[in-house]
């Protein structure tokens, strides 16, 4: 069942891939959550109840409605436009993501005797190198912590790979991470929204004192 | 040989359930399912008129187009029942039999002279060689799970066994159901209903052609329709006996027509430019149905 949701968030990754609008992204988003939550829910039954209320209560509450909520509330309060504006068409970003796929999966079978289910590394793995290309080929800070966000799920999934004696460490790393990632994008961008209007990486290189 | 008679009489009325669905969600009265029957049967009974500046293969390719398509609809199996004709590898036949009746096709367009046709024709070409890996992963990836490569066995030795599988089908499914409208040029991909020749893919490459040969070509299409949607059936027979899969095979296809009534009705069609990523992402999900496969067979885990 697991192989499923892992499946379907493999096809996530190709749908943001060739997704036009930055809602869709959202919602890409929030869906990833939900399969999150599957994936977790399914994986980790066995250890005790307080740990596993804590992991499910994170993709349920932080990924699938409180980050999509944030991003949304974000984008109407500094008047983001709707496209995801790339800098390379999308016909492009799908070949390379599916280039990505197909490379982890090849590296996966180059590594003997892994200690952790080769499925989990490969869709670990594609979805941190997606996010990482989503975050160099977009042109918008919106859609940089979108790419952000993206990496901070395929980590969680590689935390998931390592099973039932997952530390608490390990989950409290990631949600501090999603936390602060968006605490410094509702500084940064209400900052930079109000002087500059159109948050564009492009203009932040000429920003002068 | 079950099969072939089951699709050709499909085929009679595949465009007219479309039609009708088209027409009850509209809300409209709309034609009988049996109209487009009656239009080919009116076009049979014509004669064609050849442009001067034509030469023989605008007359020969509607007649290697249509032939093409029932040499095609040969090998499909019905469940564990072959078809008229199956070997080993009959998928590539299948393939690439269907390739020659386009290739014909596209070469009679250019060979009008017009440069909406010679326009159309490449699109044609291109949004089928996008959709060509999709069909070949596919049916790779179920010749890799099966161990067999004709269709017969292929569909024959697939069942379901664990999580995973139903979600190979699933995709296998809407694989099928997209390379079938790209094939056949509708909705999501080009609107058949469309006047502007600009927007147009499949209906241009077929402006020259009248009376006869223009019914053969308009035969063309439900006649693939009902192929893919044997094909499709195929994957939810397994080896049911005959009583079952008779209607397994109607039920699919009625439902298939329906289907493309439905998206015909209710989506938009994408922009020109947008197509080739949309169908590349079939290949893309077709790749991930070879790593389901080899997730199967324990390759890889």
């Amino acid at each position: 069942m697991t192989n499923v949701l892992l499946i379907i968030f493999t096809i996530t990754l190709l749908y943001l891939g060739i997704a036009h609008r930055l809602l869709t992204y959202i919602k890409i988003l929030a869906f990833q959550g939900i399969l999150l939550f599957g994936i977790a829910f399914i994986e980790l039954i066995e250890i005790d109840l307080a740990n596993l209320s804590f992991v499910l209560l994170e993709t349920v509450i932080f990924k699938t409605i409180a980050i999509p909520l944030f991003l949304q509330y974000v984008m109407k309060r500094n008047r983001i436009t709707r496209d995801a504006e790339p800098y390379l068409p999308n016909f492009m970003s799908l070949i390379i993501i599916t280039l990505i796929i197909i490379s982890t999966f090849l590296l996966s079978n180059t590594i003997p005797d892994a200690r952790i289910s080769k499925i989990y590394f490969v869709v670990a793995l594609s979805t941190l190198f997606t996010g990482l290309f989503i975050i160099a080929s977009r042109n918008k800070l919106i859609t940089h912590v979108m790419g952000y966000l993206v990496i901070e799920n395929g980590v969680f999934i590689l935390s998931l790979a390592v099973g039932t004696e997952m530390p608490v460490l390990v989950n409290l790393g990631i949600l501090l991470d999603i936390f602060a990632s968006i605490f410094l994008l509702g500084i940064f961008v209400n900052r930079i929204g109000d002087v500059l209007r159109d948050v564009d990486v492009d203009q932040l290189s000429q920003l002068k004192d | 040989m079950i099969s072939f008679i089951l699709i050709i009489l499909m085929s009679l009325i595949f465009t007219g359930i479309v039609i009708r669905t088209k027409s009850i969600t509209s809300g409209r009265k709309g034609p009988g399912i049996f109209q487009p029957l009656k239009d080919l049967a009116r076009l049979f009974k014509k004669g064609s008129v050849y442009s001067q500046t034509t030469s023989f293969i605008f007359q020969l390719a509607p007649s290697v187009y249509l032939a093409s398509i029932l040499m095609a609809v040969l090998v499909i199996p019905l469940g564990q029942y072959k078809g008229i004709l199956s070997f080993e590898g009959d998928f590539v036949f299948f393939a690439y039999v269907l390739g020659a009746g386009k290739f014909f096709s596209i070469l009679s367009a250019m060979d009008t002279g017009s440069s909406f046709e010679g326009m159309g024709a490449s699109r044609e070409a291109l949004f089928s060689m996008f959709a060509e890996p999709a069909f070949f992963l596919l049916m790779g990836s179920f010749a890799l799970l099966t161990g067999y490569t004709s269709f017969q066995q292929i569909f024959h030795s697939l069942h379901f066994g664990s999580s995973v599988s139903y979600v190979l089908m699933v995709l296998a499914t809407y694989v099928l159901v997209m390379i079938a409208l790209i094939e056949n040029s509708r909705m999501p991909i080009d609107d058949p209903k469309t006047h502007l020749e600009l927007t147009m893919v499949h209906e241009v490459m077929v402006l020259d052609n009248s009376g006869f040969d223009l019914g053969m070509i308009l035969y063309g299409t439900p006649l693939k329709l009902a192929m893919y949607g044997g094909l499709i059936a195929n994957l939810f027979m397994g080896d049911f006996p005959l009583v079952l899969t008779i209607p397994i095979f109607l039920g699919l296809q009625i439902a298939f027509a329906v289907t493309v009534g439905i998206i015909e009705s209710f989506m938009a069609r994408f922009r020109m430019n947008h197509n080739a990523q949309y169908i590349l992402t079939l290949s893309s999900v077709s790749l991930l149905i070879l790593l389901g496969v080899l997730l199967i067979l324990g390759q890889f885990n």
